[in-house]
């Protein structure tokens, strides 16, 4: 059990909590801490989806092209993405990292973070993005306009929601195993 | 031969039973090793399959740290008993899950993909954990096999039939090995055996061609101490006959002259008797029984005894008339009787009384001598014997003789005639108190021949007149023989050989008989003129008259008359008649 894995607060809310009760100033050093850990693992996960998904033949210009991850709007993640790409190869695919408008996550992205857009941003991209084969990801978004895979916070740890349906209508398949490990899981795990 | 057969199975033998133990156990242990080193493989492939399996069930939980899920797989690994501990780790070495059995520790991290045996009789493999080429951990997984003691059971089946084998083939290749040596033992025994009999039968030959040729040349010393004394006696008649032809001539008084021919006579008649006794004496003939008058037979030793002891020596003879007929061989009689004789003889030293004596001795039907004996007894009036002397006197070479003086054969020549006889000997001695050896010899149930005497009766056949041919050599003897048959009312043509007298014969066969020396000059002798006249003219009898006691044995052997030289006109006219009866 790595304590470098493990989350020091208990909600994203809780800096503002900490303020109020006068002890503003340890709690945002935890708070800066917190932060310092819960992007680099979602980052790593952003590359690692791709493993547990299959994309159909004609996401790719060639068997070669690379997987291209995209974030649009805010980038929270800054090198950590960077260094979570390096190097990698998935199904004999380079994995590439870029950040993009909202406008042009639209096109060219395998996988597309949202994280960093404004709630009416994020629901106009999903919408343009839906039954496409492309992965949207929020973060801890409305369940109304969740991405394909929605990350969480489940006992200090980072997990993920998954609309199965959803991505069956894109024409990606999500690996059974990734699926066991959602939280939830619309459309059912098979 | 026999060695080098066994010589070559024996070391041949042990050299293959051991070359197939070694085989048969070289063979269980490769046999063992395979099987170990299959069971192994097999071991590290299922634990690799074990290890793949976990390592594909954990990617997705070690990608996005989901711990519980992880240790979950784990756990459900560990419910296969064999596994001893498994542990996943993630891509930087980092142990997310694990799990180890008592006494097992967890696997090291970053260890090489692949087995790493590290406790007896457990295989370690890893495996990597991979999703989609992403490389996302390690699973490492240690496995333990069957416990020694068990596999050891399984193959202590098969060690049990090698044991089994291998000690069977041991006890098999020694038993053989000692039933080799005992063969190869045996045969030797018997080679020994077969040398040792063979050495003793030329021992045996050998020491009775030594015991014969002893015999002899005994016989012949005691020939030798007879000779002074014969030469003596001879010059004694020599010297009455000599002085008696001079008396005669020098006399006319009748009574005088008879005195003196009767001198004469009994003077040539004991030269004859010492003759034929020597010329018994020296024959040399196998056993040859004869029925023998006992008394006649001593008397007729009785000057040969005189003459082989010596002058101080009193002897004595002491046989009745009506001894019974012994069958024995008279020369071997008389030898023993001399041996007798002269052993008295050395015993008495400084002279005394030597008593020759003959009992009829009836058998006793409850006693060991059932039958009916003639003892002859030598009695001396000697030294002794100790009873240790007694107990060994008849075995050959015994004597207490000086060198040179004894052949220690001639008491044992005694008991050998009386075994051979049928009889047996006793022996009567004291030590100072003299000696008695007695030689009993059985009862014959024939009676001796009939005496000379009886010619007499037979006379007439020689009134008859007639002539006869005379072969004879010497002319002083055919002067004497012609005077003899003309005294006898029968003339006589002479011949001097063989050959002369088949030539007279061939133009005159008128004659009664053939009256013919044996040993003779010419290339034919009186054997083979016998023959002739045999073949020739089977009507005219034959016979023969010779002074060789040999060549008389070959005569008597063929059957043919004979005449012993010297002889008397009453024995020449015995035998004549004898020749002349018609034969039934």
């Amino acid at each position: 059990m790595s304590a470098g894995r493990r989350l020091g607060f208990v909600s994203p809310n809780a800096p503002l909590l900490a303020a109020w009760v006068g002890l503003w100033v340890v709690l945002a050093a935890g708070a800066a801490h917190a932060q310092s850990l819960e992007y680099p693992v979602k980052a790593n996960y952003l590359v690692r989806f791709a493993a547990f998904v299959d994309w159909p033949g004609s996401a790719f210009a060639s068997p070669g092209s690379p997987i291209v991850i995209c974030v649009a709007g805010r980038d929270p993640f800054g090198r950590r993405l960077d260094e979570a790409v390096a190097g990698q190869l998935i199904s004999g695919r380079r994995v590439l990292a870029r950040r993009v408008s909202s406008a042009e996550a639209r096109s060219g992205c395998h996988i597309v973070y949202l994280g960093g857009l404004e709630a009416a941003a994020r629901r106009e991209l999903l919408a343009a993005l839906a039954s496409r084969p492309v992965l949207t990801v929020t973060d801890a978004a409305d369940p109304a306009v969740r991405g394909l895979i929605d990350f969480a916070i489940a006992r200090d740890r980072v997990r993920f929601h998954i609309d199965n349906d959803a991505a069956r209508d894109a024409g990606l398949a999500v690996n059974s195993r990734l699926l066991s490990l959602a939280l939830t899981v619309r459309g059912g795990r098979s | 031969m026999t060695g080098a057969v066994e010589g070559l199975s024996t070391g041949r033998t042990p050299r293959l039973v051991t070359a197939t133990l070694a085989a048969l156990v070289l063979g269980g242990l490769v046999l063992a090793v395979m099987s170990e080193r299959h069971y192994r493989d097999q071991k590290v492939r299922e634990a690799q399959v074990q290890a793949e399996i976990l390592a594909a069930s954990v990617a997705a939980p070690l990608a996005f740290d989901d711990a519980d899920t992880a240790q979950a797989y784990v756990r459900a690994m560990a419910r296969n008993p064999e596994v001893l501990s498994v542990g996943v780790y993630d891509e930087r070495g980092e142990r997310v899950a694990h799990l180890s059995r008592d006494g097992a520790s967890p696997p090291a991290p970053r260890l090489q993909a692949g087995e790493t045996p590290s406790r007896e009789g457990s295989v370690r493999v890893a495996s990597p954990v991979v999703e989609a080429g992403a490389r996302l951990g390690q699973v490492r997984l240690e496995m333990g096999s069957e416990p020694v003691a068990r596999r050891l059971a399984r193959y202590g089946g098969v060690a049990l039939l090698i044991g089994m084998a291998a000690l069977a083939m041991i006890v098999l290749g020694a038993a053989q090995a000692a039933l080799r040596r005992a063969n190869g033992e045996l045969g030797r025994q018997a080679q020994d055996l077969a040398g040792a009999n063979a050495r003793l039968h030329t021992e045996m030959e050998e020491r009775a061609r030594a015991e014969e040729a002893l015999r002899q040349s005994q016989k012949m010393e005691a020939l030798g101490q007879l000779t002074g004394g014969i030469a003596h006696d001879f010059n004694n008649l020599l010297m009455i006959t000599s002085g008696g032809l001079d008396l005669l001539d020098r006399t006319s008084d009748p009574k005088k002259r008879d005195r003196l021919k009767a001198g004469i006579r009994q003077a040539v008649d004991r030269g004859a008797g010492l003759t034929r006794q020597l010329l018994a004496f020296s024959r040399r003939s196998a056993l040859k029984p004869e029925v023998v008058d006992l008394g006649a037979r001593i008397e007729g030793m009785r000057l040969l005894l005189e003459r082989s002891l010596r002058e101080d020596i009193e002897v004595t003879f002491d046989a009745p008339a009506d001894l019974w007929p012994v069958e024995v061989d008279a020369g071997e009689l008389e030898v023993a009787l001399i041996n007798l004789a002269v052993n008295a003889r050395d015993a008495m030293p400084a002279g005394g009384r030597l008593v020759v004596s003959a009992r009829n001795v009836p058998g006793e039907p409850t006693s060991s001598f059932p039958l009916d004996h003639v003892c002859l007894a030598v009695t001396d009036t000697g030294v002794g014997m100790s009873p240790e002397v007694v107990e060994r006197v008849f075995e050959p070479f015994f004597t207490t003789k000086g060198v040179g003086s004894g052949t220690g054969l001639g008491l044992s020549q005694v008991y050998g005639f009386a075994r051979s006889s049928g009889g047996r000997t006793d022996i009567n001695s004291r030590p100072g108190e003299g000696t008695r050896i007695s030689l009993c010899l059985p009862k014959s149930a024939r009676s001796a021949g009939e005496a000379p005497a009886d010619a007499e009766a037979a006379a007439p056949l020689l009134d008859e007149g007639g002539r006869l041919l005379l072969v004879e050599d010497d002319d002083g003897v055919a002067a004497v023989v012609i005077q003899m048959v003309q005294d006898l009312g029968l003339s006589a043509r002479r011949a001097m050989s063989a050959e002369e007298a088949i030539a007279v014969l061939a133009e005159d066969q008128a004659f009664r008989l053939v009256f013919s020396d044996m040993v003779m000059p010419g290339t034919l002798d009186g054997r083979q003129l016998a023959q002739h006249v045999r073949d020739h003219y089977p009507h005219l009898p034959v016979l023969l008259t010779t002074g060789f006691s040999q060549a008389a044995e070959a005569a008597r052997s063929e059957g043919l008359s004979l005449l012993p030289k010297p002889y008397r006109l009453p024995e020449l006219r015995a035998a004549l008649e004898q020749a002349l009866r018609p034969k039934n």
